[in-house]
């Protein structure tokens, strides 16, 4: 037999970073235990004994030190994880922090993983799946608006929104299948013409989260922002202009980044994933050739594109050839060395002229980058789909709905309910609530039958 | 129909009913205890397929009673009582037998939720399955009550009857139905008994709590009867049978005409004033009843109580036997006291002067919870034990006779030691039955809807035999004659499915025919089968106009119908149901110790410790168990 959570685990829950006190956290069967043989407190008592959910001053003995900390017992089921757990809360630092946690590990607690804390509550039922997952994106959040999104998801909305689609597929179902196993009552038996109102607003209503998705996924994946150009027009200087840092290196021999160098920055919480190219130029040099397909593949999946042009040299068949490579996609004309004497005559509907040097023209570009993503700020309160699994699952709903939308006209309504049925436990995905009992219930709380 | 104390002496004496004479010791293969409507089915099951059968029955009048409304089928039940039939049941065939009024529910809607009921002559229905019984070799009859199922050491070795008999058996199937220490309630007269003013089993609840069945006490209740020559029909509008139509069993040749009518009508202001005014008499709302009810079956004051902005409630008279005039009331079950019972009949418009044959009660009665079955039927506890029917916390007639094929063919196949069957919920409605009373058990009496079934689409009251008649074949019930007809019917079908892909032109008539339907012209010659595709073309009416494909029946030009017109949609749930099957495949071993098995929730474990699914399928839809729990259990058994 294979326990699967058996084991204690633990870590230090507060950041890496300096701060007044720290957090080590234990959950597992022998977290208790395991507290018993590292902590007492200044009455002498050991943790087994004290109260659940109360702070009690005391002495940390780890092998080095001794410090005092405070320690709280969360006892099954009562606590995050639902199983036994401990938290010392001692001074700050990395070095007392990780000290407990040595400590812990040296009385046969084990490192959790990353986000097996939230795991483990979703597992003992203590979290919904969809509360988890916003836990689980939280814990990975980078930006603000990551994090945003991440509370978003664990306050619930989305959850909300999947239940209130649910409920009135439970009530439109209910109504359906009420005139299928009571085909002789009094009741006002439903039509197909209100069936399709209300699928027209639920298909309306899912469509609006579905086209949030691409906002949440730039809020997880961040926005990628391609930079493209001829050899020596100044690439990997933006880069580094933009990341502040000397990621690419920059030397004044042509084809010298000859690999796709990625960068992360944040502009208005919103990640963004800078990409230096190989300059685009015809090559016999197998491996800068090799960098060269690459970026012609990353020209499809950009979200926006920046093309740079040498502003001191004349805009030539080179830069024209990039140019109808990537005229088709979302690009912003950057116009580089706009220190230098400008010899070039080509004017462009979207061009910001910067100088990598002075650094004239950034804050300009970084506004374009945000106009062209169409992200202002993400509004708190708002559903935004960051997991893929949720995003997965109202896709489906929304086409077994648009199947049912689309059949009612022509079709019985026993056929319309399949795929009613489908989009009902498709959203149950993400509720976790499938139950047809729930129509049947419906039935019965709404209308009066029986013999 | 009138209740008789049946003389049984009467009956010894005659010189046919040799299987009267019982010695004590007597060795069976198998005993039923309950001669309703699964008793019957189980009986018959187990004699069918070679089984020495004693059927324990309190008195032969009550054999395949029909205690409530007289017919059989409706919404779902239909489907069920010819799953029952393609098995190579009895019901579907005395349904037809004895129908005296046809129809196809849902007629306009679709086939997955079309379904036969028929109006039954319900003395005659008794009549013909009790000498049904009798005829058969391998059944001999005990009119008399069982008091005790012998088990020793975890074996079971005999039953025994109040006179104190012992007869041995190796196999029992219990379908005591609302038989186990009943009682009737009108008002304040509580009658120890069963329904109709029959006698009631009052000694064997506690030998089943002995061998570890958990008792539960469900509740139903039924309406009065009245005279029919005293009702005035006019106020009442009229339902008229379906002709045309299929018939329950796949056997019958041609359905029995429509000879009696049922009527529509509707309760008054007055009714629901008298009961409004008078709920401190109802046992209901008194507290006299404790009993779990149906919400499906709810007695006329609880309609008014729970739906008080209705001001009335409709009411269906129905024809109860061919025998005399006795008229059912549907819709008006009640507990009330006879007194406010006339009053309450005579407030209906057009029953002012209607007469009283038999007061409506409510019964109480003595069920096992379902969750100690496997979904075979066999107690978990006791290896040969079936339970069937009411017992297990069902009600009407079509769930019972379901469930009592199904535990007959299983304690014949333990007798036999095969390997029992579990019907699938993608296969019958009997499966989706079984799989719910033994995976979410019950806490009121179990209805049967389509709401249910998840592959509603795949249940049909038109495919019964092909999904089901194979499986009765291969545990023995379904018999040669049923058999041959089977597989003809399936050559048939088959070889029409081809010739639908015939093409055909164009014609000036063709298209009026189909602008006649509401649909479209052709411009081109086009397959029968793509015409079938169009909402309104049905293939019966096409080929009459086409007279395309010859020597072909109705029922084979239907189910291919609806085949090809549907053809979309159940592949659809073909392959849903192709999804579900690795967990419906994945067995779970008996002998887990969920306790043990760290990272279920507390409820879920106890669930799955009670209930041991056999499979991940069966977990998934146990309640109190998520998602989260089948995560954790499958990831337990990789």
């Amino acid at each position: 037999m294979k326990n699967i959570n058996q084991d204690t685990i633990v870590a230090i829950s507060t950041g890496t970073g300096s701060g007044a006190i720290s957090i080590v956290r234990m959950s597992g069967e022998n977290s208790v235990d395991i507290a018993d043989k590292i902590f007492v407190s200044l009455s002498g008592e050991y943790p087994s004994n004290f109260a659940s959910r109360m702070l009690t001053l005391g002495t940390i003995n780890a092998q080095n030190f001794n410090e005092q900390a405070f320690c709280v017992v969360f006892r099954s089921p009562k606590s995050y994880t639902g199983e036994n757990m401990v938290e010392f809360q001692c001074h700050g630092g990395v070095q007392v922090a990780s000290g407990v946690l040595k400590a812990c590990i040296a009385f046969g607690a084990r490192l959790a993983t990353n986000g097996e804390f939230s795991k483990r509550a979703f597992l003992n039922g203590k979290l919904s799946l969809a509360a988890a997952e916003g836990i689980m994106d939280m814990i990975n959040a980078e930006s603000d608006a990551e994090i945003r999104a991440g509370f978003s998801l664990l306050s619930g909305n989305l959850s909300k929104l999947a239940s209130d689609a649910q409920n009135e597929l439970t009530d439109i179902l209910a109504e359906i299948e009420v005139s299928f196993d009571y085909p002789e009552e009094t009741i006002e038996y439903i039509t197909k013409a209100s069936v399709k109102q209300r699928l027209k607003k639920l298909i309306d209503d899912i469509k609006n989260t579905l086209s949030t998705s691409e906002t949440g996924k730039l809020i997880k994946s961040g926005l990628n922002v391609l930079i493209v150009g001829k050899p020596n027009v100044g690439k990997s200087s933006l880069l580094n202009n933009l990341l502040g840092l000397e990621r690419a290196i920059v030397t004044d021999v042509a084809g010298t980044t000859r690999d796709i160098i990625e960068g992360t920055f944040l502009l208005d919480d919103i990640k963004i994933n800078l990409i230096d190219t190989a300059g685009i130029q015809e090559t016999d040099d197998k491996v800068e050739k090799i960098g060269i397909d690459k970026a012609k593949n990353l020209i499809g999946s950009a979200d926006i594109i920046l093309f740079l042009i040498d502003t001191s040299r004349e805009f030539s068949v080179e830069d024209e050839k990039i140019f109808n490579q990537i005229n088709g996609s979302k690009h912003i004309v950057v116009k580089t060395k706009s220190d230098l004497t400008n010899k070039c005559d080509r004017h462009f509907e979207n061009e910001i002229e910067i100088s990598n040097i002075s650094g004239s023209g950034t804050d300009k570009l970084k506004a374009k980058i945000l106009q062209f993503a169409n992200i202002s700020s993400t509004p708190a309160g708002s559903v935004i789909i960051t997991n893929e699994r949720h995003k997965e699952a109202l896709k489906s709903a929304l086409e077994s709905l648009n199947n049912a939308y689309e059949g009612i006209s022509a079709e019985t309504l026993d056929l319309v309910s399949v795929d009613i049925k489908s989009a009902y436990s498709e959203i149950g995905e993400i509720t976790g609530n499938t139950a047809s009992e729930d129509i049947i219930d419906a039935i019965f709380k709404k209308f009066c039958l029986g013999k | 129909m009138a209740t008789t104390n049946y003389d049984i002496t009467d009956y010894a004496k005659n010189e046919q009913n040799k299987e009267y004479n019982f010695t004590d010791g007597e060795v069976f293969d198998a005993a039923v205890i309950g001669a309703g409507h699964a008793g019957c089915e189980a009986a018959l099951a187990l004699s069918r397929t070679g089984q020495k059968t004693l059927v324990i029955n309190l008195l032969r009048d009550n054999i395949a009673f029909l205690p409530c409304n007289p017919s059989i089928g409706g919404t779902a039940k239909g489907q069920i009582v010819s799953e029952v039939d393609a098995l190579g049941g009895e019901m579907g065939i005395q349904a037809d037998k004895n129908t005296i009024q046809l129809r196809m529910l849902n007629m306009g809607k679709g086939p997955a939720v079309q379904s036969l009921r028929a109006q039954v002559d319900k003395t005659g229905y008794h009549r013909s399955m009790q000498a049904t019984l009798e005829a058969e070799e391998n059944i001999k009859i005990f009119d008399g009550e069982c008091s005790e199922i012998v088990v020793n050491n975890g074996k079971l070795e005999a039953v025994k009857t109040v006179d104190g008999k012992t007869f041995k058996v190796k196999a029992v199937v219990i379908t005591t139905g609302v038989y186990l220490s009943s009682r009737t309630i009108t008002g304040e007269i509580i009658t120890e008994g069963g329904p109709s003013g029959f006698p009631c089993a009052s000694k064997l609840t506690k030998s089943l709590e002995k061998i570890g069945f958990e008792i539960r006490r469900f509740k139903t209740g039924t309406p009065p009867r009245v005279d029919g020559n005293t009702i005035n029909y006019k106020k009442f509008t009229e339902q008229k049978g379906d002709k045309n139509i299929q018939t329950f069993s796949y056997l019958t040749k041609k359905a029995n005409k429509n000879i009696r009518s049922c009527w529509l009508g509707y309760t008054s202001p007055e009714t629901k004033k008298i009961i409004m005014e008078n709920l401190d008499k109802a046992p209901m709302y008194s507290g006299v009843i404790t009993g779990s009810g149906p919400r499906y079956c709810p007695s006329i004051e609880s309609k008014f109580v729970r739906f008080s902005d209705k001001d009335r409630h409709q009411i269906f008279l129905e024809p109860e036997t061919l025998d005399d005039n006795t008229i059912y009331i549907q819709g008006m079950s009640t507990s009330l006291p006879t007194d406010l019972q006339h009053k309450m009949v005579e407030s209906v418009e057009g029953m002012e002067n209607t007469k009283i044959l038999k007061y409506a009660y409510a019964i109480e009665y003595d069920c096992i919870n379902p969750l100690s079955l496997l979904p075979t039927l066999e107690f978990k506890k006791v290896k040969g034990i079936f339970c069937a029917g009411q017992i297990n916390g069902t009600s009407g007639y079509e769930e019972a006779a379901g469930q009592g094929i199904l535990a007959g063919i299983n304690a014949s196949l333990f007798l036999r030691q095969k390997e029992q069957i579990i019907l699938k919920r993608n296969e019958a409605y009997i499966g989706v039955l079984v799989d719910d009373l033994t995976t979410k058990g019950t806490d009121e009496p179990y209805r049967m809807m389509t709401s249910r079934a998840e592959y509603r689409l795949i249940l049909r009251q038109d495919n019964a035999d092909r999904r089901l008649t194979e499986i009765g074949r291969s545990v023995g019930l379904v018999n040669d004659e049923r058999y041959k007809k089977f597989k003809q019917k399936m050559k048939q079908l088959e070889s029409l499915k081809k010739e639908l892909k015939k093409t055909v032109k164009p014609t000036k008539e063709l298209n009026e025919f189909l602008t006649k339907l509401g649909e479209s012209e052709i411009k081109e010659p086009t397959s029968v089968e793509n015409l079938l595709k169009r909402p309104s073309v049905d293939l019966i009416k096409l080929n009459k106009f086409l007279k395309l494909f010859k020597g072909y029946n109705k029922d084979v030009l239907n189910a291919a119908g609806i085949d090809t017109k549907y053809d979309g949609y159940l592949s659809r749930q073909m392959l849903q149901i192709e999804k579900e099957q690795k967990l419906e495949e994945k067995r779970i071993p008996q002998d887990i110790d969920y306790f043990k098995l760290e990272g279920l929730r507390l409820e879920a474990r106890e669930k799955l410790n009670e209930i041991k699914p056999m499979t991940v399928g069966m977990a998934s839809r146990i309640s109190g168990v998520n998602p989260a729990d089948i995560t954790v259990l499958l990831m337990y058994l990789k």
